[in-house]
């Protein structure tokens, strides 16, 4: 008996493993044409739960205060040198008192902060006060143990202040809330929202380039002339910890 | 309770009335504000003495409350006035200790006195008459007069009553 040849079909390359060589070939090509992207993305779910989260953004970010730090000192030293240079007042960053703040009335008739500091300590009328943020005020009367802030919300408390970006100079006047106003000396003084308001950096009265806020809100057609409403940086509500800037007293 | 003992206690309950007016604790504020303590501490008195007591007390107390403040505007007047209208009211065997009777006395003392503060500060500095300063003004003496409210009839009844007895 003759046995039949089997039929020619698809099923002989089933069998003869020709499939296998070209799935592995399909795969290959995949990877190659996606450059690896399944097995890349793979990897990184697999490494997730092991991945150094928060803490690793901490020390970039450590990494980058430290550079600014030193960055900031380099240029501090050129701002002194250059203030030297040109007989202006300078920010002597030495000269600092920390004090707590025993006493605050931050929202009432007056505005001020009692702090423990006095002239023992060598804090004297008319110096400035800082916070975390930027200036909230100057030493208003002192005792051997205390000192007393009027704070620059203070209604009526005026000092000189400008703004950074069009240097620009005006009054900075508490109103009792907690936006001063800042009454520009000319008419022509273009602010805008958002603008920040320092110390002016020719004050003879006040340290350099100290942040006192950011404007809020610009009224260029008030008579007699425009002014701007500022946000401070430094909440005096919030701060427990001051620093009294020596070097503009009243002696 | 025997005399000496209200003599104590007149004197403890100053004490710590001017302890908070020093500290000026956040727990006795509203929106960040505390009571009129000087209104707390003259309404009893006034109502007890004669007027010419309550006014010499209104002036000492005055400079001691404004020794707190920075120096520009001060209590004095308001308090001096305060004195005088209270004393003559005075008790008159009136049942003035009554709770809200003595609440309200403070409310009209507090009022008066923000207000001749807030006269005295657009006095003072011409910067500050126009709305910003006055919508202020209206936050703090609304508070203020709301907590003092609150706060006098506790204090000032029991401080009558130690006086009274005294």
């Amino acid at each position: 008996m003759i046995k039949t040849r089997r039929k020619i079909g698809v099923h002989l390359l089933w069998k003869s493993r020709f499939w296998v060589l070209f799935l592995v070939c399909a795969l290959l090509f995949g990877i190659r044409w996606t450059k690896g992207a399944a097995y890349l993305d793979f990897y990184s779910i697999l490494l997730k739960p092991i991945l150094p989260g928060t803490a690793q953004k901490e020390w970039i970010k450590e990494g980058e205060n430290i550079e600014k730090n030193i960055r900031l000192k380099l240029l501090e030293q050129d701002n002194t040198r250059l203030r030297k240079a040109l007989s202006l007042k300078e920010f002597n960053s030495d000269q600092r008192i920390s004090a707590a703040v025993i006493s605050r009335s931050s929202r009432n008739w007056w505005k001020q902060l009692e702090i423990n500091k006095g002239y023992k300590d060598g804090v004297l009328k008319g110096q400035t006060v800082i916070g975390p943020g930027g200036l909230i005020g100057l030493i208003d009367s002192t005792t051997p143990l205390t000192s007393r802030v009027r704070l620059l919300t203070d209604p009526g408390h005026q000092i000189g202040a400008w703004i950074d970006r069009t240097k620009h100079h005006g009054i900075l006047t508490g109103m009792g809330t907690n936006r001063p106003k800042l009454i520009f000396l000319n008419k022509n003084t273009i602010a805008k929202v958002g603008d920040a308001v320092t110390t002016s950096p020719a004050s003879t009265l006040l340290p350099p380039n100290l942040t006192i806020g950011i404007v809020q809100f610009v009224e260029e057609k008030a008579l007699p002339s425009p002014y701007a409403i500022v946000q401070l940086t430094a909440s005096p509500e919030a701060i427990d910890w001051v620093q009294i800037l020596k070097d503009n007293a009243k002696k | 309770m025997p005399k000496n003992n209200n003599n104590l206690l007149i004197f403890f309950t100053i004490i710590c009335l001017q302890a908070c007016i020093i500290t000026s604790p956040d727990w006795l504020k509203i929106n960040g504000i505390t009571p009129c303590w000087p209104v707390i501490l003259l309404l009893p008195f006034s109502l007890k003495n004669s007027p010419w007591k309550a006014m010499m007390a209104s002036i000492l107390l005055g400079i001691f409350i404004d020794s707190f403040t920075i120096s520009d505007v001060s209590y004095i007047p308001s308090l001096f006035l305060l004195s005088l209208v209270w004393s003559t009211y005075g008790l008159h065997n009136k049942k003035i200790e009554l709770f809200l009777n003595i609440g309200l006395m403070a409310i009209f003392g507090t009022a008066f006195v923000g207000f001749s503060i807030w006269v005295q500060k657009i006095i003072i500095y011409s910067v500050l008459r126009n709305n910003w300063f006055h919508s202020w003004s209206i936050y703090v003496l609304i508070s203020e007069v709301i907590i003092t409210g609150l706060v006098a009839p506790f204090v000032c009844s029991w401080l009558i009553f130690a006086y009274k007895r005294n």
